[in-house]
């Protein structure tokens, strides 16, 4: 009941933000929530699964170049181009997934990375195609989403959506499979799962979602490049993931708000701004080890006093 | 027919010879026990059994069905199931959690992506934790359960799969006396009156005579007698081997 509270009164200011801030703002705004959304996505992997993706911008570029290049080059309509992004991008996941979910740990961080830093340079390269290090220019949202404001609240209720159907399979079956994976994965496997199919399900949703987030960008930003597949792109969910907190569904999310408008602040007046969230970050998990999300829980909501104590009945010697 | 028939098994790590030639047979409904010194195998040959070891050699047969050196999930979606002999529950989620995973798994309800699983199977999970004595930790974090508690929980959730054949891999180990009778006494319960197939392993020779019908006694990776506990007891072999001045 109380984070439904939060969660309205976000929304609410969501809603009247685009009223109350000038349009530099509003860009910033439309930033987050499309990083976040990414963000988000990595955290599905990361939060949920246990494992660490270090090439997850390339789902993200892989959504980015193929509604970019749908847009360019077909009459196809904003939405289908999503669609069609988070199938690309979806597709991509499968492919370079069945090879990751067959490793954890490091192992499967250094592949994600490998299977990354491969398509960042195929869209490099491949200039007939893809504009290599050109990038795409020109690519412009229908009209109606030509106002900022109006691609805002587009972006955002796009982001709702999707935030609520990774909210959705979060809380399902499937979801607390996930939970049991990064738990104890051997245990999962003897009670029946097969644990690298469920990875590799979690690995497509994932790469899905960031393909949807990547989408979004390009017609925002009418321009995008290869860089957005690069794996220091690939390290912008992990920070948001780590500053907001990855056991919390709106940790990354949250993350994304703080890192976006730390960049938009501190860039304004230094060229220092990897000092700064490198800073950050080792702030953050030298003393807030559960993101800031953690600290809310641990200090707020006591959501395991409760469950630490035994009931009534008490002790192992319980009747059987 | 047989539940579970084993030709010829054999593992080596190495230079051991860690499961050497072992056939091994149980009829359906059967409460049967391994039992060895210390590195006689017992381990090996469950861990041969449920798909976490592949066979060098031989033959494993559920039901007439081969499973050799299949995957432990297929193994387990068959009808088997195991306790380790080491808790292997999920320490960060809570008791009831733990159970329900293993009632979802075997509901075919894992791959469903968008309906809550707080709802399912409530009735299920409640009468596992009322089975195994584990109600009132329902909401603990598994983690934070006593040792024999954790034991129970592993129990709780090998039943959880539903099994027709359940392998315990030292089920009382860590428990008091009065856990390990109490456990011993479900054991027998869900042999007698669920007609479970269960075969385990156990060092404690009191807990082995008390339940076990069938005693099977590895030494060395093999078979070194099989029998009820009267004939086991008396056979000179394993009074030398195992039971020393005990018997």
């Amino acid at each position: 009941m109380k984070r439904s509270f939060w969660l309205v009164l976000v929304f609410i200011v969501a809603l009247a933000l685009p009223s109350v801030i000038g349009e530099f703002w509003v860009h910033v705004a439309i930033e987050i929530l499309i990083l976040g959304l990414f963000a988000v996505s990595f955290n599905m992997l990361f939060g949920y699964m246990g494992q660490l993706s270090f090439g997850h911008a390339a789902y993200f570029g892989v959504g980015a170049y193929a509604t970019g290049l749908l847009l360019l080059k077909t009459p196809l309509p904003l939405p289908v181009c999503f669609f069609i992004s988070m199938a690309a991008a979806g597709l991509a996941a499968l492919v370079f997934g069945y090879f990751c979910v067959r490793l954890t740990g490091i192992y499967f961080a250094i592949l994600t990375m490998a299977f990354g830093q491969l398509i960042y340079y195929i869209i490099f390269q491949w200039y007939a195609f893809t504009g290599g290090d050109n990038g795409l220019q020109g690519i412009v949202p229908p009209g109606w989403l030509l106002n900022v404001r109006h691609y805002y609240y587009f972006t955002l209720f796009i982001v709702i959506g999707a935030l609520v159907v990774m909210w959705l399979i979060s809380a399902s079956p499937f979801g607390h499979t996930m939970r049991a994976i990064r738990d104890n994965a051997e245990r999962t496997r003897f009670i029946g799962i097969n644990v690298r199919r469920y990875m590799l399900i979690n690995f497509v949703i994932a790469g899905m979602f960031a393909g949807l987030a990547g989408g979004l960008l390009g017609p925002f930003n009418r321009s995008i490049a290869p860089d957005l597949c690069n794996w220091q792109q690939s390290g912008i969910p992990v920070f948001m993931t780590v500053i907001g907190g990855p056991l919390a569904f709106f940790g990354p999310m949250v993350g994304a708000v703080i890192y976006t408008l730390l960049f938009a602040l501190i860039t304004g007046f230094t060229e220092y701004w990897p000092l700064t969230i490198g800073l950050v970050i080792i702030l953050v998990v030298l003393y807030l080890p559960g993101g800031v999300l953690g600290l809310v829980q641990k200090k707020w909501i006591p959501l395991h006093s409760k469950k630490l104590t035994p009931g009534p009945n008490g002790g192992a010697g319980e009747e059987i | 027919m047989k539940i579970l028939k084993v030709e010829h098994l054999k593992k080596s790590f190495g230079g051991l010879q860690a499961t050497n030639d072992v056939s091994f047979e149980m009829q359906p409904g059967e409460l049967a026990a391994i039992i060895g010194p210390n590195g006689a195998g017992k381990s090996t040959f469950f861990n041969l059994l449920t798909g976490y070891y592949k066979a060098d050699s031989g033959r494993i047969f559920f039901k007439g069905q081969e499973i050799t050196n299949w995957a432990p999930h297929e193994i387990v979606r068959l009808g088997i199931s195991r306790a380790f002999q080491v808790s292997n529950i999920y320490p960060a989620m809570t008791t009831y959690e733990n159970i329900r995973q293993a009632i979802l798994t075997k509901q075919k309800r894992t791959l469903n992506l968008f309906s809550p699983a707080a709802g399912m199977a409530k009735k299920e999970t409640r009468e596992l934790l009322d089975i195994s004595g584990l109600s009132s930790f329902a909401d603990t974090i598994a983690g934070q359960l006593s040792q024999g508690d954790k034991k129970r929980l592993e129990l709780a959730i090998a039943l959880g799969c539903r099994p027709e054949l359940l392998f315990l891999d030292e089920p009382t180990a860590g428990m008091s006396a009065e856990e390990t009778t109490q456990t011993m006494e479900l054991v027998k319960r869900l042999n007698r009156e669920l007609g479970l197939t269960i075969l385990f392993t156990e060092h404690d020779m009191s807990v082995v005579f008390g339940y076990a019908q069938q005693l099977t006694v590895l030494h060395l990776g093999a078979i070194i007698a099989q029998g009820d506990p009267g004939e086991v007891r008396q056979n000179a072999t394993v009074q030398k081997v195992y039971l020393g001045e005990e018997a």
